[in-house]
């Protein structure tokens, strides 16, 4: 999933569309949703907020960025039937990524 | 007809991927702006449904979808993106590749560059973001090369007949060649006059026909403030211009404002909300009828 959900990205994104300042991205296999962050000169996050939204958008819970730029959701912690919003603010930026039923099923195949 | 279908219509196995998609229920093609809308529904016909998921009044290029938006889009059979950086939310999902097309990937060298929001991180100095601006489509010889990638995904995927594709590119080829003739001649000599728009859509436009636009950052036919009036009035006087743009059409107030300043207003669709604008050559016909008569 994760490998496959990359290469998209990188395959569709035209290169004037780099999200402002922050690239948020997710990935999802059976066991967890896995967010990593950074921003648009390549750095990393260090430190941002993660809120993981349902597709009403009601807030599930609530993660830190670790020092990598990345958080780790365990799909049991949340109720992922209807996909999931990923939002990460870092205090001066902030993105999101959407995680569809989909996404999930297909990280869960093979 | 383009170059790229005319490549594709050569190869033998394209009419019999086309039939078998005809046999099913009709495929849903997904576009991020209007103006991609207009293009497929001009080229495709009735043997697909063309969809534009962006509300009314939302602006596509910021649209933030919902998680069952995307599963729609995901299960479309074509996605057409515009590219230049258009639609955001593109980076933020994942797209099935295979059936996403950029409309623009043959364009990036007539691309246009431009400085974004100046901003800053914190205590750190003042930076800005470089983008691209990306109405590419309202120069009619790159909505011309958008149709053709348009076209030649449709044949590729077996989603309309070549055939019916052929004829359909060559009357919207014809249509906007016509246009861009008759916009030449009706702009003609219009560099000499400063115009000013209400928001920065306008220039692939503009370098097409050699037209001098400094643009403002106005919502889209929302009445303005009397700062942003202020702000006018200071660029009117400091570039001389006499002509304003708007892309939607304000409160009679806004005009009654900005006639108060010694400018022509001008509605020019950029063809990129959702709305009922009819079609490409329409709606770009009466913007430039409109603007030569208000530069005259």
């Amino acid at each position: 999933m994760r490998g496959f959900a990359f290469a998209a990205a990188l395959v569709v994104a035209p290169m004037g569309a780099a999200a402002h300042g922050l690239i948020v991205f997710a990935s999802a296999d059976c066991e967890a949703v896995t967010v990593e962050a950074k921003f648009s000169n390549g750095r990393v996050a260090q430190q941002g907020e993660v809120r993981i939204l349902d597709g009403d958008n009601m807030l599930l819970t609530t993660l830190e960025l670790a020092e990598d730029g990345t958080a780790v959701l365990p799909l049991a912690d949340v109720d992922h039937e209807g996909g999931l919003v990923v939002e990460v603010d870092t205090g001066g930026h902030d993105n999101y990524w959407i995680v569809t039923p989909d996404d999930i099923a297909r990280g869960c195949e093979g | 007809m383009g170059v790229g279908l005319k490549r594709l219509l050569m190869g033998g196995a394209v009419a019999a991927m086309a039939t078998g998609a005809l046999a099913q229920d009709r495929p849903q093609i997904i576009v991020v702006n209007q103006a991609l809308e207009l293009m497929a529904e001009a080229l495709v016909g009735e043997a697909a449904d063309v969809v534009f998921p962006v509300p009314e009044g939302v602006d596509p290029s910021f649209w933030r979808p919902s998680i069952s938006d995307i599963s729609e889009i995901q299960g479309a059979d074509l996605i057409l993106l515009n590219g230049a950086g258009f639609a955001t939310w593109i980076d933020r999902v994942t797209l099935p590749r295979a059936r996403v097309v950029n409309t623009s990937a043959a364009l990036e060298d007539q691309f246009i560059v431009t400085q974004s929001i100046t901003h800053s991180h914190g205590e750190g100095e003042e930076h800005s973001h470089e983008g691209l601006a990306s109405y590419l489509w309202l120069d009619p010889t790159l909505a011309v090369a958008q149709a053709d990638a348009i076209a030649a995904a449709l044949v590729l995927r077996g989603i309309a007949e070549a055939e019916d594709l052929e004829t359909a590119l060559d009357a919207f080829t014809a249509d906007l060649t016509a246009l861009d003739a008759q916009t030449a001649t009706a702009l003609e000599g219009a560099g000499d006059v400063q115009i000013i728009a209400t928001h920065p859509r306008y220039e692939y436009f503009a370098r097409r026909y050699g037209l001098n636009i400094a643009s403002l950052e106005w919502d889209a036919g929302a009445m303005p403030t009397d700062a942003e009036l202020d702000g006018l009035a200071a660029m009117a006087a400091d570039t001389g211009a006499t002509v304003l743009i708007w892309e939607a059409t304000p409160p009679a107030e806004a005009f009654a404002a900005t006639e108060g300043l010694g400018l022509a207003n001008v509605v020019f669709d950029p063809l990129a909300f959702n709305s009922d604008a009819g079609s490409y050559v329409d709606a770009v016909g009466r913007a430039v009828d409109d603007l030569a008569n208000a530069l005259n």
